[in-house]
Order: C-alpha cells, then sequence, then structure tokens
C-alpha cells in the first residue's frame, strides 16, 4: 500500500514541530517580572500578596468547599504550596516560585498562584491570615 | 458472534485500565500539570485499527469512566474525559490517511490532541488561561511518549495481525 504521505514527511513535520514547541518553551520561560502573587481560584483572585514586602514566612491554607486543602506557604520573595491533599501532588513539587512567568496549578483543587504586576484581589497577604 | 465480541471490549477494557491504574502509581517525572505516559493508549490506538472505530469507542469511554471511578475523582474525570475525546476523534481522522507501518503518527497527534483536550477542559473549569503556560512543555512530552506508545500499538497490531489470532470477523 501506497502511503498518502511519506513516512520521511511525518517525520520532518514532527521535527520541526519539536524544535518550534523548545522555542516556545524557552520563550514563556525566560520573562516576568511580576513581584506580587494572585492565588487564583476558579478564576477568582481569592488572594494577593507582595512578595517584596514579606519580611517573615507565613503560611494559609485555601480550601474549595469539595475536600481539596491547599497549604500555601509564603516566605520573602517567594511562594510555595507546602501540603495539599490532591492526588497528583504536582502543586507541591512544583517547589517555591519566585520570577518568571512560571505558575503553579492544581488541577484538582482548580487553583493557581502567579506572579504579576499588579494585585488582583484586594485582600492583602499579612492582614488576613487563615491558618 | 456478538458475546465473542462483547468478550473482546471487556478484556481490552480491563487490559487497559490495568495499565491505567499501574500508571497512575509511577511517579511524575516533572511537576508538569497533566503530564502523563499514557500507556493505555496503545490499546485504544490498537482497538482502533483492529476491531474498528465503534469497538475503540467503547473501550476507551469504559476505561476513563472506570479509571476514575477507581481513582476516585470527579475532577479527573473531566480532564480525561475531554483529552481522550479530542485524541479520539483526530484518530478517527487520521486513520485513513496513514499506512499499518505509520501507526505512530496516529498516536504523536492525538497524544497532542489529548493535551489540547486537557487545556481546554482546565481552561474552563479554572476559568483562566494561566495553564497554557505549560502547553509547550506538554506537547513536548506528548510527542515523545506518543511516539513511543504507537511504535507499541504499531508492532502490537502487524504482529497479532500476522497471528490471525484477533481481528474482525469477515461476514
Ligand atoms: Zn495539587
Amino acid at each position: 500500500m501506497k502511503p498518502m504521505i511519506q513516512t520521511k514527511t511525518w517525520m520532518i513535520l514532527f521535527a520541526a514541530l519539536l524544535a518550534l514547541l523548545i522555542a516556545a518553551a524557552l520563550l514563556v520561560s525566560h520573562r516576568g517580572t511580576g513581584k506580587i502573587a494572585n492565588v487564583y481560584q476558579d478564576g477568582v483572585c481569592i488572594r494577593s500578596i507582595d512578595l517584596s514586602a514579606v519580611t517573615e514566612a507565613y503560611s494559609f491554607t485555601v480550601t474549595d468547599g469539595k475536600g481539596h486543602e491547599n497549604l500555601i506557604e509564603v516566605a520573602p520573595g517567594q511562594i510555595r504550596v507546602a501540603e495539599a491533599n490532591c492526588p497528583d501532588h504536582v502543586c507541591v513539587h512544583t517547589g517555591w516560585i519566585s520570577d518568571g512567568l512560571r505558575p503553579i496549578v492544581c488541577l484538582p483543587a482548580r487553583l493557581s498562584i502567579q506572579l504579576e504586576d499588579t494585585a488582583q484581589s484586594e485582600t492583602e497577604g499579612l492582614d488576613a491570615v487563615i491558618g | 458472534m456478538k458475546v465473542k465480541r462483547l468478550i473482546r471490549m471487556a478484556l481490552c477494557t480491563a487490559i487497559a485500565l490495568t495499565i491505567f491504574m499501574i500508571e497512575a502509581r509511577i511517579p511524575a517525572l516533572a511537576p508538569i500539570p497533566g503530564m502523563k505516559l499514557g500507556l493505555a493508549n496503545i490499546v485504544t490506538v490498537w482497538a482502533l485499527f483492529t476491531l474498528g472505530p465503534v469497538d475503540a469507542a467503547m473501550i476507551l469511554i469504559s476505561r476513563i469512566l472506570l479509571g476514575s471511578l477507581f481513582s476516585g475523582s470527579m475532577m479527573s474525570l473531566l480532564y480525561s474525559l475531554s483529552g481522550g475525546v479530542l485524541c479520539f476523534l483526530l484518530s478517527l481522522l487520521l486513520r485513513r490517511l496513514v499506512t499499518e507501518k505509520q501507526i505512530w503518527v496516529v498516536s504523536i497527534l492525538g497524544a497532542m490532541a489529548h493535551n489540547v483536550g486537557q487545556l481546554l477542559a482546565a481552561t474552563a473549569v479554572m476559568e483562566s488561561w494561566t495553564v497554557w503556560y505549560y502547553a509547550p512543555v506538554l506537547m513536548i512530552s506528548g510527542t515523545l511518549t506518543g511516539a513511543f506508545t504507537g511504535t507499541a500499538a504499531q508492532v502490537l497490531y502487524l504482529r497479532l495481525k500476522k497471528l490471525r489470532a484477533i481481528g474482525r470477523e469477515k461476514p
């Protein structure tokens, strides 16, 4: 059977696609200057923390009412999810983020933490420490 | 013949589900939301080429439903369903475009469609495009794992075909 598209053509196509994707991955990992950590749940920013103003480490827990809990730890200049009860623990393994565009994402808890230039929530870091 | 078909589909679902559950126990190589090996897709791709679209779709849906039930997360059902359906639809379109020695192509593009489907579901659920930051690296891993599972499915298809052990009955 004669192929409609040669195997060689497919290979060139995938090689080009890979090169393009690697370029895109490098491009997104080298930008971002935001120092305000915005914590989003279901697309709503529930908390904004100016990481450059943090002098002492503290932590708080975010719950979603469906059994998911994420313990968020804030330290001078950086933020992470320290503990979570999601099945994959991707959010915990992402570790500390302090610069760049890389967000912390917890798919099961529909939670994300992003470093941005502006605060998206009224709730500032220190005044409403929950946990 | 109807019973034979049913048993065959049940058997394939059981195999796919076993692979799926074992894979879920393997710790992720990198903390990338949605990244996985997708080994269970070997069964889906093989079934698509050997048993046809209807049987393959039933095996896939059964595996996703049961897999989410066993892992106990409604969220994971949504993500794997949207990824799985998009992957299957693209594979269905590509099926007629490739020869039996190009089955790996279907798997690579299917893996990418799976990633897009999952990202779209995550975008809808989280109401934010944040997750797309991980799109390039997800697609890179999808290309590599897709090539691996696709090659496995292709070898399986060609060898089992030679054996004439399993296949669609001639009327
Ligand atoms: Zn998580």
